[in-house]
């Protein structure tokens, strides 16, 4: 069912769910956003803002550093609690929500399952803010994504003016919308318009046809070495990046504490071996990762690209290296025939 | 409840059974570790695959992926084999029977035993990296197993005698002819009745017959690089030819994706892969 | 395209035609609007989308330590990177001989931070103009003076001319207001040590560890940086605040002596951490108590890697 939050109820209505849930959403955080628990302060909202956060939700299911075990000095360990409370996010960008759905492949996978990560899915409801103005650095309807794109929301949201259209798409939507007015047919037609525009007017950023085949084609080519150039091997692209789930595991022998924490393939700790030896020597090798991890082996693993075109990357790369424009680069790489 | 055991993070209690040297230069020793709660050593062992490896933990230090070195109807231990390279491996060597320690395993997919039945066995190891290769003999010779496969050779190399691993065994063998074991050093030494030669001189001295027969090569990659073009030319095909890789790991179970190699994993995917599967991936060892 | 940008291309061509340099360091057009790449460029046909402007926020001699010494490096430099090569001469890292610096007279660098701040994050374009900056964003157009938009470094910068390069495009610039500096670090010298902690923890706990500060200074060129030494480790690898604190505290005084103040750091930062009220502080203490500025030569070797007979503290038993 279609339900309408006008923009001055969002206090109360937040307020509402508060009881219930312990909600999630985007807010002022020093210069810029991320999303934080809701503590009654409706002027640290930010729903107006056309980008997503800059400090990327995946952290609420996959927090930056995590405890995995505690132990004691016989060697006794003990596992932490399950965050299983019931928790809301509201107003997480498309490409945000969908980038859970492809994280839950591999959390979630079929032959080991991270309890962590399961236990904080399954206690979330998820309110997805279409976005009706896509950032000239987003480009999600060219990843198989779109600006109301609806994997992994409970409700969809969309900005019609003075209030909010909010489309149920399962039970535990339902349940939220249960108080709030239906929407009109009048409001429904506006979210169509809304919805349509978004999505046709954003460009097709590079060619996916295709794109594969030239990446696995030219896994040694000398592009590789070209393009990461001026990149400083810094976490920025990966741990902004809503898809990147790299971890390390590290004991805290101070604190008696096992710990995962996010890492990252931009980094050279990352892959090297106690020999000495890494397989990724250099920055050429682990920018090389980075794009075909998202790009190529993604699409063997589980069909999908692994990129959902939030931009991040592109925003915040402290030497403007933009993975739109890399693509393209690669997309025009020669394949060669291979003949039987 | 100390251990709910929800997470696959979480190891399995155990203890230091024994301890003792493998090579002369005490680089390498072998572990035995049996588990705190006797249960678990039946569950470890029903999940095992020769092939498989452990993460060992030390809390406070770390996880280690360490190859699997023993066989179930050894006894109710598990024995592992370890190089001292850094932080935990070093904290193994120092441990003390007794001390507490756990496991995360067994991990990854192993030899495909089932598939290799009917067939003659080579196994090529040198090195440290012999040590699952010797899991995988005691696990077909020490059980009803060994009549379902052809003949089993095993030729080994290491830099001396001193060196060789798993002394004791290696003996048995050579008196009992239970496999056929060619084993070779990399310098002559006084009163040594053995092979003398890198492993692949010594795989083409030896001529194994590709027909109907796998190959499995575990060593240092510098064995493995030169290893290959012999059996190649011996007439194996890659699908007949398997090794283990080897990668930085943490988490051994497909999550942390510290150690692709294109889109496989070697933790859970691997790490045991045909040369036709290696083909197929990116050239990243 | 600005006579200053033309001048340097042409500069750029004739070393890479005439074969004077290898390799020149400069900035290409940016593909998202803010940031200008830092390019490398080895040939002149390169050059179509070679740029240079205010919002070139690397500082360039980061790159110097990725070329074997044998690499004859033509580069853009001005004030901060020219000291920063020099500080790199000294600690031998590239030889004077293979360095030829281009110098700019530099007008300072916009921090992109005061503008996302100031505009959002969304920009569709920039528009700069002597003095004047302009930018589009989809729904509005802004306006700014640019020394509203001078990231601190180059608003108190006392060395905007480049001192030592081998020829310099442009005329000199005034020193900005060096005063600022000192008065940032007298400010923060003179609050409380709990108003002080507080200030460095509100800025340290953002930080997600992804190391660009480092990454972006061109001083951090260990092979092993002590955050990623695994034994013994020095600290904790999470984002806790022992993690944190120490990784900015320590970060901080690795450079004692060796930072130009050039600010790389706080821009490259996606936290928008302040940093350099540390460095500024250091490089303070490092001009009153030894009267070192760190990169005005390139022999003179910093107080905490000098050595001599007379020193005050016998650190030698
Ligand atoms: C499938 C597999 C089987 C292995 N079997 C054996 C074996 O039977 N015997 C043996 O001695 N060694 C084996 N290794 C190598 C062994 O895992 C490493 O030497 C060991 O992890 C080094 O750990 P460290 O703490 O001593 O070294 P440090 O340099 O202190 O390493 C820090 C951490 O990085 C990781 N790491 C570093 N190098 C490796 C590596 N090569 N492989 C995996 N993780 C690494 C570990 O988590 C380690 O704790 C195997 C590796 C793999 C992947
Ligand atoms: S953010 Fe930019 S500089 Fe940093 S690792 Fe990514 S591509 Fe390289
Ligand atoms: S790769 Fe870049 S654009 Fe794609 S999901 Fe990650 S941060 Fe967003
Ligand atoms: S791109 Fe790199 S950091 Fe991101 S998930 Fe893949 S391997 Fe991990
Ligand atoms: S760049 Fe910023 S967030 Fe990253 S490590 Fe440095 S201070 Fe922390
Ligand atoms: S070790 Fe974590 S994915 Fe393989």
């Amino acid at each position: 069912m279609n339900y309408i939050l006008s923009r001055n109820d969002i206090p109360k209505v937040l307020e509402m769910w508060s009881k219930t849930h312990q909600v999630f959403a985007p807010q002022k955080y020093s210069n810029f956003s991320a999303f934080l628990p809701y503590e009654g302060k409706a002027e640290q909202l930010c729903l107006e803002y056309p980008h997503n956060t800059r400090y990327p939700p995946k952290a609420l299911f996959l927090p930056q550093s995590e405890e995995l075990l505690s132990y004691t000095k016989d060697g006794q360990a003990s596992e932490p609690a399950l965050d299983a409370k019931p928790k809301l996010i509201f107003g997480i960008h498309a490409c945000d929500t969908r980038a859970m759905t492809l994280l839950d492949t591999v959390f979630d996978a079929k032959d080991y399952q991270d309890p962590f990560w399961k236990a904080r899915r399954e206690s979330t409801a998820i309110i997805t803010l279409g976005c009706d103005e896509p950032c000239s650095t987003c480009f999600c309807t060219t990843v198989e994504g779109g600006p109301f794109n609806r994997q992994g929301a409970d409700i969809i949201m969309t900005d019609i003016g003075e209030s909010f259209h909010l489309e149920a798409l399962t039970p535990k939507g339902e349940n939220l919308c249960k108080d709030l007015p239906y929407a009109s047919a009048a409001e429904d037609r506006k979210v169509s318009n809304v919805q349509e525009k978004a999505t046709s007017d954003m460009p097709k950023a590079f060619d996916t046809e295709g794109l594969k085949t030239a990446l696995d084609a030219n896994f040694d080519s000398s592009y590789w070495e070209e393009v990461q150039r001026s990149c400083l091997g810094c976490g920025v692209c990966t741990f902004l990046c809503p898809t990147c789930f790299c971890f390390d595991i590290a004991d805290e022998a101070a604190r008696s504490k096992r710990y995962r924490n996010w890492d990252t393939c931009m980094f050279s700790v990352y892959s090297r071996e106690a020999s000495g030896h890494n397989p990724r020597p250099s920055r050429k090798e682990r920018t090389r990762q980075r794009l075909m991890h998202k790009y190529s082996y993604w699409v063997d693993q589980i069909g999908k690209i692994g990129c959902t075109g939030c931009g991040r990357c592109v925003r915040y790369c402290p030497v403007g290296l933009d993975i739109r424009a890399m693509l393209r680069e690669a997309g025009k790489l020669p394949v060669e025939v291979i003949h039987a | 409840m100390p251990n709910q055991q929800v997470s696959p993070y979480t190891p399995i209690p155990m203890h230091l059974l024994r301890s003792y040297p493998e090579s002369v230069d005490g680089a390498l020793r072998s572990i035995e570790l049996s588990f705190d709660n006797p249960a678990d050593c039946r569950t470890f062992y029903e999940a095992y695959d020769p092939g498989q490896f452990c993460q060992i933990s030390i809390f406070g230090k770390g996880e280690s992926a360490i190859g699997v070195a023993s066989a179930a109807w050894e006894g109710d231990f598990v024995r592992f084999t370890v190089q001292r390279m850094g932080v935990v491996t070093t904290a193994l060597h120092q441990m003390q029977v007794g001390d507490a320690l756990g496991i995360r395993g067994p991990l990854g997919n192993g030899f495909p035993l089932n598939e290799w039945k009917g067939k003659d066995l080579i196994f090529i190891g040198g090195g440290s990296a012999f040590s699952t290769l010797y899991a995988t003999v005691l696990h077909i010779t020490g059980s009803s197993l060994k009549k379902e496969f052809g003949r089993i050779s095993v030729i080994y190399g290491t830099r001396s005698s001193g060196h060789a691993l798993y002394k004791e065994s290696l003996k048995r063998w050579h008196e009992n002819h239970e496999i056929d074991l060619f084993q070779t050093i990399d310098n002559p030494e006084p009163n040594w009745p053995y092979m003398v030669g890198f492993v692949p001189d010594a795989v083409r001295a030896v001529k194994p017959s590709p027909n109907n027969a796998v190959a499995i090569v575990c060593g240092p990659p510098i064995m493995t690089k030169f290893t290959l073009p012999i059996l190649e030319d011996l007439g194996f095909k890659p699908e007949a030819v398997y090794t283990s890789l080897e990668k930085r790991m943490k988490c051994g179970i497909g999550k942390c994706g510290r150690c692709n190699i294109g889109p496989k994993y070697v933790c859970k995917d691997g790490p045991v892969f045909s040369l036709a599967e290696l083909h197929t991936l990116p050239n990243e060892l | 395209m600005t006579d200053l940008e033309m001048k340097l291309k042409a500069e750029a061509k004739r070393l890479l035609d005439e074969h004077l340099v290898d390799v020149f360091i400069g900035f290409r057009k940016e593909n998202a609007p803010l940031h200008p790449q830092p390019a490398f460029f080895t040939n002149s046909d390169q050059l179509d989308d070679f740029v240079y402007n205010n919002l070139c926020q690397n500082n360039l001699a980061k790159f110097l330590t990725r070329y074997p010494h044998e690499t004859k490096i033509g580069m853009i430099v001005r004030g901060c990177e020219n000291r920063s090569v020099n500080h790199l001469i000294v600690e031998r890292q590239h030889p004077r001989e293979n360095i030829i610096m281009i110098g700019v007279p530099c007008t300072g660098i916009y921090d992109w931070r005061k503008i996302t701040q100031r505009c959002g994050e969304e920009i569709s374009d920039v528009e700069l103009s002597p003095g004047k900056i302009t930018v589009k964003t989809s729904k509005n157009q802004f306006e700014f003076e640019s020394k509203e938009l001078l990231h601190v470094s180059c608003a108190r910068c006392s060395q905007p001319n480049p001192i030592s390069a081998d020829l310099v495009i442009g005329e000199p610039v005034e020193p900005k207001d060096p005063a600022r500096a000192k008065r940032q670090v007298e400010t923060f010298g003179g609050m409380t040590a709990k108003a002080r902690y507080e200030w460095f923890t509100h800025e340290s706990e953002r930080c997600i560890r992804c190391y660009a500060c480092r990454e972006a200074c061109p001083m951090c060129y260990c092979a092993e940086c002590f955050v990623d030494h695994g034994a013994p480790r020095w600290t904790e690898s999470m984002v806790s605040k022992a993690g944190m604190q120490t990784w900015h505290i320590i970060r901080a005084f690795h450079q004692t002596g060796r930072c130009v103040d050039c600010g790389a750091c706080e821009r490259a930062c996606p936290m928008d951490i302040r940093m350099t009220y540390i460095t500024e502080k250091l490089n303070t203490d490092m001009e009153n108590e030894y009267q070192f500025i760190c990169g005005m030569d390139d022999k003179t070797q910093p107080p905490f890697a000098a050595f001599t007979m007379d020193d005050k503290t016998r650190f030698v038993a």
